[in-house]
């Protein structure tokens, strides 16, 4: 029976196993006074960039009328079911708005589908990301929670025309 | 029988047929908009160009005469090109307008551009301008830009309506549909125009923007309009029907449906005013309480009448099982002798079309059942005299409401000492009963109407209640309902507390001493199959989705529709 | 003194020594998870109070108010008694460790240790063992798999690295003749440190102590991977809390006897504070402190090693056990006695 030889044998400094110790200790002693990352967050916070999907928000437009026209298609292919919307008619010139749009923040998982389907680039991920709820009626976004002026999604708008 | 090749493939047909039908009954499709198997062939829209050999040009296989020999190819290279400019054509001026269109997900055009398009437009120049939004009639709104001047609308008014209302006016691009001059499009079939238009131009108001076709479960059923019961599929989303549409059966409707039973037949299934628990009547108020606590009291209170005193009036708007197992009631636990029906006959509804003067789904089949008084039992006459006369002291209605069809009755009515009524909402019946069970309507239950023909049809359940579940009953699921947990809002919305009256007759009677065995509708129409001759031998599966033709009636039964 | 007295001061004593052993037990928690987050370039707790220090006192409250599990398969009173043992254990030991030297105050001479016994360290070795019954306890009244294994790992760890530790010891007691920690540290003098004149028995004894307190890389008897959370992994509440700090106070324990036996216990570094000659409360004081920094290095040391190390296979700590401390620690044992027979030391 052959021993197995290992790919690395240790040499006897090695087999001695305190320096080796040391070296390790040596190692996270260094890293123990690295600068640290981490973000102190409520009072710092992160602004994430264009790329970002934080919670998905629909398009107000200036003159505080939405954009979406309610044809559900951010619906049909949202993987979680997380959004219900229901259409009615208006006398703008869109005809259909969405009477209701809800979108269910505990099924929701930011994967952006609901954007890059969108035909009136009218629901966009936005750079909010601390979302909390504390029971699951709260946790339904209708329509005063999702819409979001214009002039404030600005960049992702500009991201997505030159990336989507 | 003459024979045709057909891309490679023998194809047999009957004189006269032309290619596309021909084609159609072998299974294989070729493309077409203007075309209807039901209408005749106008051939405007070009789609369905075939090859044939020995022909000069492409020729359209909805109008070419099928002929012996002939050797076509719906699939070759000439076709295919041929098609591909054809729908580059229509979207030329067609627009975008998927996303805002009722009819995206059940278009003719949406499907073919993925099927037959090569997927893009060379058309940069604007296209034209037309009205969006014209009401051509109190239920059909006309978008004249989606429009491709098919002309199916226009000939099934012509045709099948047999009420002329639209035309083509202008030319080229410029062409469009109206009403004639003081003309609206509102004949009673006038719907059936947004079932065929294969783009989103004529949609209906009834249902505009309710929600998109992917979002609803659709179920087979039969309308409850008329004794035509014609096939009609109920489109429920979050628990709650919002549009019917027909179903093909050549034997009964064909395509088509009225308008009465697409717009009136629905509405009170989600209505506000449902019976929402069984009530009684106490200190002068129908207060709800528990199902138990109904059952015995109500039998406990039919209990103390004496078995002569209690009369029975069956409905023609209940199935089959409903009214057979509260015959059963009647005769076998109570005893009483009086029951019978009242036929709701409208005689300005019916037409040479569809439409009955009979307006209620199962008249044939209460009579079929034998819902009549026995021998020295009192008919229904006889019940409203005998009610004035204090024979009859408690009356047991199920799903008829008899005082809204005839106000009169309302003092007769109340001279009744017990007044018990099954019915899905209430109504001026139930507001002087003295007990209300809340039933099923026929989109919440499983059941069997007979139609004017003697054609027993199902229903099927489906709308979700407290006593049927979606998944568990096997009801048809739309997307949302196969993923929705009881937090979902659309999972649990608008579940109602009713019952098919059959199944509140079996509980009932486990307070008398003979109790039902029934557990399904399958169980009593089973025994209406062995009891009853007109139903011997069939099952629901032998009654299938169209329904079948009931072959001893005119032997046994006289039909006095 | 008259017996009254002794009693007076020694209650006063043992409610500061345990006032003390609590704090610092509740701050080394605090400070492994803050030293365990510099290691990996975090910041660690530092939101309760400032930057943290209120921390354990949440921690506190937090399992207080926990509710306290019993599993149905448990043995309740044992599963009672094993954390009790444990923190019993754990806070006793420390009686016999000297802070200082005796303190002269109001005409009394006071020895700064719980219980000046001529048989300290046998005294400490003999509690540690009663600890392992704590865990074996534990593991066995859970009536749980994952449990159960814990404590058998850590009976069987702990009697292998007993042994060693005791070897270890030996050379100590050799050199100071006595049992008595006050003895040992005197004997040590001041530059003296057994660390110095016996290194591979002071690198035995940490090393076994390290295994004696379960601390990586020798915590196998809770190795999380395989053993859910070993002994206590059906405690939860209070008892869980117990567990745990009777794990952060052997570790104290652990650095005091290291610092007792080794490292010259409370004496300045090469340097005899007594020549000075300052006002006795002076030297105590200074005295504590040096006490109280060299445990607090050796602390540090005990999380550094937890942070950087990983865990031992169960074989490696069997055979390290018995094949490399015990040859070693007996190796010390003839040093010691070649030393004293050659230097007469």
């Amino acid at each position: 029976m052959g021993v197995k030889k290992r790919e690395k044998d240790f040499t006897v400094w090695e087999r001695i196993y305190i320096p080796e110790i040391v070296k390790g200790l040596s190692l996270t002693l260094k890293s123990m006074f690295k600068p640290k990352f981490t973000m102190k967050y409520p009072e710092e916070k992160f602004i994430p960039s264009a790329s970002y999907r934080g919670r998905p928000v629909l398009v107000m437009e200036n003159n505080g009328e939405e954009r979406c026209v309610a044809c559900g298609l951010c619906s049909r292919v949202c993987p979680p079911l997380a959004i219900e919307v229901q259409a009615s008619e208006t006398e703008r010139e869109k005809e259909r708005y969405p009477e209701k749009f809800e979108i269910n923040m505990l099924r929701c998982i930011f994967c952006g589908f609901c954007e890059e389907v969108c035909p009136e680039e009218a629901i966009v991920m936005s750079k909010d990301y601390d979302l909390a709820f504390t029971n699951r009626a709260d946790a339904i976004y209708g329509k005063d929670k999702l819409l979001v002026p214009v002039n404030q999604l600005y960049d992702r708008i500009e991201f997505l025309r030159q990336y989507k | 029988m003459p024979k045709f090749i057909l891309d490679d493939k023998e194809i047999e047909f009957t004189q006269g047929q032309t290619i596309i039908e021909a084609a159609k009954q072998h299974g294989i499709d070729i493309p077409y908009f203007c075309w209807h198997p039901s209408l005749s062939v106008s051939g405007n829209c070009r789609m369905c160009l075939v090859e044939v050999e020995k022909m000069p040009k492409l020729v359209i296989a909805c109008s070419t005469i099928a002929a012996e020999g002939m050797v076509v190819h719906s699939q070759s290279q000439k076709t295919i090109e041929a098609r591909n400019a054809v729908m580059e054509f229509f979207l030329i001026n067609h627009p975008l307008d998927c996303p805002i269109c009722d009819e995206a997900g059940e278009c003719k055009l949406q499907d073919y551009a993925y099927q037959h398009s090569v997927g893009e437009s060379r058309f940069v120049e604007e296209k034209v301008h037309k009205d969006k939004r014209v009401p051509l009639g109190p239920l059909v709104m006309f978008d004249a830009e989606r429009c491709i001047s098919c002309s199916r609308c226009i000939r099934f008014c012509d045709e099948i309506a047999k009420d002329p209302e639209l035309t083509f006016i202008k030319r080229g691009d410029r062409v469009t549909i109206v009403t004639y001059p003081g003309e609206e499009l509102d004949n009673p079939y006038s719907l059936n125009t947004t079932d065929i238009c294969p783009v989103g131009a004529l949609t209906n108001r009834d249902f505009r923007f309710q929600a998109r076709v992917w979002d609803m479960s659709d179920t087979k059923s039969i309308c409850i309009g008329c004794s035509r019961g014609c096939n009609s599929e109920i489109w429920v989303r979050n628990n709650e029907v919002l549009r019917l549409t027909p179903r093909y059966n050549e034997d009964v409707n064909s395509y088509w449906m009225c308008d009465h039973g697409r717009v009136n037949t629905y509405k009170f299934i989600n209505a506000e005013d449902r019976v929402k628990g069984p009530f009684i009547r106490k200190e002068g108020n129908l207060i709800q309480v528990s199902w138990e606590e109904a059952y015995s009291q109500t039998a406990s209170k039919l209990k103390s009448f004496n078995k002569d005193e209690i009369a029975f009036i069956a409905s023609p708007f209940a199935t089959c099982e409903d009214n057979y197992v509260f015959k059963k009631f009647a005769q076998s636990i109570i005893g009483s002798k009086h029951l019978d029906f009242m036929r709701h006959v409208d005689p300005n509804f019916g037409d040479d079309i569809l439409r009955k003067n009979d307006t209620t789904p199962n008249t044939l089949g209460c009579e079929l059942l034998g819902i009549s008084p026995n021998k020295s039992g009192l008919n229904l006459e006889g019940i409203f005299n005998g009610i004035k006369q204090k024979k009859i002291k408690a009356a047991y209605i199920i799903e008829d409401d008899l005082i809204t069809v005839n106000p009169e009755l309302e003092n007769i009515f109340t001279e009744l000492d017990l007044l018990i009524v099954h019915s899905t909402n209430f109504n001026r019946t139930t507001s002087i009963a003295d007990v209300v069970f809340p039933s099923a309507t026929y989109a919440e239950k499983n059941g069997t109407f007979v139609n004017f023909q003697g054609r027993v049809q199902r229903i099927r359940p489906a709308v979700a209640s407290i006593d049927v579940d979606r998944a568990v009953d096997g009801l048809s699921l739309s997307r949302l309902d196969k993923f929705g947990t009881k937090y979902d809002s659309w999972a649990e919305k608008n579940k109602r507390d009713a019952k098919s009256s059959w199944k509140i007759l079996t509980s009932l009677s486990a307070f008398f001493n003979n109790k039902f065995k029934f557990n399904l509708t399958e169980d009593v129409f089973d025994e209406i199959s062995k009891n009853i001759k007109a139903f011997n031998k069939l099952d629901y599966d032998v009654i299938g989705e169209k329904g079948i033709l009931l072959e001893n009636i005119n032997k046994e039964q006289s039909i006095k529709v | 003194m008259s017996v009254l007295e002794i009693i007076v001061f020694t209650v006063v004593k043992i409610v500061l020594i345990l006032t003390v052993m609590l704090l610092m037990v509740s701050y080394l928690v605090y400070f492994e998870r803050r030293v365990s987050a510099w290691v990996q370039n975090r910041l660690g707790p530092n939101r309760v109070g400032w930057e943290g220090v209120l921390q354990p006192f949440a921690d506190v409250f937090k399992l207080l108010l926990k509710e306290d599990i019993v599993p149905v398969k448990a043995n309740q009173f044992i599963h009672t008694l094993a954390p009790v043992i444990a923190l019993f254990v754990a806070f006793a030991t420390y009686a016999v460790i000297p802070i200082a030297s005796p303190l002269k105050i109001f005409g009394y001479e006071i020895p700064l240790v719980v219980a000046d016994v001529n048989i300290g360290v046998l005294y400490v070795l003999a509690l540690t063992s009663v600890g392992v019954y704590a865990i074996t306890l534990a593991g066995w009244s859970s009536g749980s798999k994952y449990s159960l294994f814990g404590g058998i790992r850590s009976s069987a760890q702990m009697i292998s690295y007993e042994i060693s530790m005791g070897f270890s010891v030996a050379g100590v007691l050799l050199f100071a003749e006595s049992l008595r920690p006050i003895a040992i540290v005197q004997s040590q003098g001041s530059w003296m440190w057994n660390a110095w004149i016996q290194p591979i028995g002071f690198i035995t004894f940490v090393v076994s102590a390290f295994a004696e307190t379960n601390r990586l890389p020798f915590d196998l008897p809770e190795a999380e991977p395989e053993l859910v959370g070993g002994y206590h992994t059906e405690y939860s509440s209070m008892k869980f809390a117990a567990f745990f700090l009777a794990e952060y106070a052997n570790m104290i324990i652990a650095a005091g006897m290291i610092v007792t036996l080794y490292l010259g216990g409370y004496n300045l570094p090469f340097f005899n504070i007594e020549s000075l000659g300052l006002a006795n409360w002076l030297t105590v004081i200074i005295q504590i402190g040096s006490f109280f920094i060299k445990m607090g290095v050796l602390l540090f040391f005990f999380l550094w090693i937890r942070w950087s190390l990983p865990r031992f296979r169960y074989d490696q700590l069997m055979s390290i056990g018995w094949k490399v401390m015990f040859p070693l620690s007996l190796i010390n044992l003839i040093w010691v006695a070649v030393l004293i027979m050659v230097f007469n030391l």
